[in-house]
């Protein structure tokens, strides 16, 4: 599903803050990005949404070469990908159930099924009753779900989340790591930046390392819960 | 319902929500705007009531001819004759206006009784209104006029089509003026909506970051600027047509007493209903063309 072929990313000044990338992701997997503040997790997220390009190298996602985009498929391209950044990005002049309904809109839904289908993804995410309240009025969890709620309600095969715990105590982060959990075994490829090691910790996934510009493979790790911690599978 | 019309409706539902939501900055636009279109609008009132006008005189030039007082009826009929049977082909009418019935015209008119009273006799020649037919009037009527001038007991030849001619060129520059004028208000416009929409655009960054995010081709995160700019032109430009005709009222109750004393009926009236549908129509389309304009400078993050 997702290919990186020597990429290479940089910002100005020759300084590369991605270098010689190279890894694949199959349909259906569940994916830590790993690494410091700094690190580039949000940079090769936002490469393999469609939002920045890269300064060198190829990345396919379902078979389409990203930095060759044209501006016109851009957005069709984005449709296929739920992206849900460090910050949200909730639209508070909207209720949630409005924040939900806007994907649909964008997409051309009809008015009925898309209020349908966005009832079922905010009651999928636990925000049942919670759909006239304004983002502003939601705890950063139920931000987060909503955040989540926009992200899946057109259904992608492919779901990128940026830091989703950053700002959630221990009990709201796992909650919302469950959710993402559950999506995952419903067929969606996930890929999750993160630099919290506790919650990366907690869950049976393949681990992708940066730092320094590099993306080391950690492969496959046991979860914290059933013992073996950081045990590298494959 | 195709998925580009749902879209429009939600983009014109977006624009009206935009407006309500700031009433007093979009009343204070559309009054910018309404303000600015109300002036060529009533220019071109003006213009286009008094062009009828115009037509209409220079489609009847008249030649008078004045007699000499000493001239007899008698003589005045014989010229009027000679005129119909000598120039047959240049003229359509020839009409006798006797100095009796011209004083008594005279002094019908309160303006000019009291001082035509004091006068011992009638000092008014006996007067011929010769109205041309056929083309190239212009030159045919000042050779005629020429000719007249020479024969007996013609005193005065007066061309009535010179100031027919000089009212067509007032009209000329009035009507140029007033494209300028239309041009200045256009940029004018153009700058009212350019400057809202690129305040709209800033103020909604975050909705068009997280429409991009979604999806949104730059065309549905346009829409709803491109319908702020339409539909405040086109509230202005009826707004300006509502203003320019209440304006109407008393500009033509005083240009009736004005046009009174030179005996005559004139009123301004707004263009045809179909000239302003069109008027409306352009002005959205300045509005829409102004918002893509803006839009495309101002949402490039």
């Amino acid at each position: 599903m997702i290919e990186f072929q020597q990429v290479y990313k940089s910002y100005g000044r020759g300084i590369d803050t991605l270098a010689d990338v190279n890894f694949g992701i199959a349909a259906g997997e569940f994916v830590f990005v790993s690494g410091p503040s700094g690190a580039g997790k949000s940079t090769l997220l936002k490469m393999i949404s469609g939002l920045d390009t890269p300064t060198r190298g190829t990345i396919l996602v379902n078979g389409q070469n990203v930095g060759k985009l044209q501006g016109r498929a851009r957005p069709y391209f984005r449709r296929a990908i739920g992206t849900i950044l460090q910050d949200v990005h909730l639209l508070n002049d909207r209720n949630a159930f409005e924040n939900v309904l806007l994907p649909l809109i964008v997409t051309g839904h009809a008015r009925h099924a898309a209020e349908k289908r966005a009832h079922a993804a905010i009651e999928r995410v636990g925000l049942g009753g919670k759909e006239q309240l304004r983002p502003e009025e939601l705890s950063g969890g139920d931000q987060q779900r909503l955040a989540i709620a926009r992200a899946i309600v057109n259904r992608p095969a492919l779901l990128i989340v940026d830091e989703p715990t950053a700002n959630l105590d221990r009990e709201s982060a796992q909650r919302i790591a469950e959710v993402f959990r559950d999506f995952n075994q419903m067929g969606v490829t996930t890929l999750i930046a993160t630099h919290d090691e506790a919650l990366i910790s907690d869950y049976a996934s393949r681990v992708l390392h940066i730092e320094g510009g590099r993306v080391m493979d950690l492969g496959t790790r046991v979860p914290r819960k059933t013992g073996n911690r950081h045990e590298v599978r494959a | 319902m195709s998925p580009l019309i749902r879209q429009h409706r939600y983009a014109l539902g977006v624009t009206l929500r935009r407006l309500v939501s700031q009433p007093f900055s979009s009343i204070a636009n559309f009054l910018v705007i309404m303000l600015a279109l109300a002036i060529p609008l009533l220019g071109t009132a003006a213009l286009l009531s008094l062009q009828p006008v115009a037509n209409h005189l220079a489609a009847d030039p008249e030649i008078t001819v004045f007699m000499k007082v000493d001239a007899t009826a008698n003589e005045t009929a014989a010229v009027a004759e000679r005129i119909k049977r000598d120039h047959k082909g240049d003229i359509s009418n020839v009409r006798v206006i006797g100095r009796d019935k011209a004083l008594s015209d005279l002094k019908a008119n309160p303006a000019y009784a009291e001082a035509l009273a004091v006068l011992p006799g009638n000092p008014l020649p006996d007067a011929i209104v010769v109205t041309l037919a056929g083309d190239d009037l212009s030159a045919r009527a000042k050779r005629l006029a020429d000719t007249l001038k020479t024969w007996s007991k013609v005193d005065m030849v007066q061309l009535d089509s010179a100031w027919v001619q000089r009212l067509e060129a007032i009209l000329r520059f009035a009507r140029t003026g007033l494209l300028l004028l239309g041009a200045v208000v256009a940029v004018a416009v153009l700058a009212a909506v350019f400057n809202t929409v690129r305040m709209q655009a800033l103020s909604q960054r975050e909705e068009i970051g997280v429409a991009r995010l979604v999806g949104a081709t730059e065309s549905f995160v346009r829409r709803p600027f491109l319908y702020l700019g339409a539909v405040s032109c086109a509230v202005s430009a009826l707004g300006a047509i509502g203003l320019v005709a209440l304006a109407l009222d008393p500009l033509n109750a005083a240009l009736a007493d004005l046009a009174r004393t030179y005996g005559a009926e004139f009123a301004l009236r707004l263009p045809e209903p179909a000239w302003l549908a069109v008027f409306v129509v352009a002005v959205a389309l300045l509005g829409a063309f102004s918002a893509r304009w803006s839009v495309n400078r101002n949402t490039r993050f």
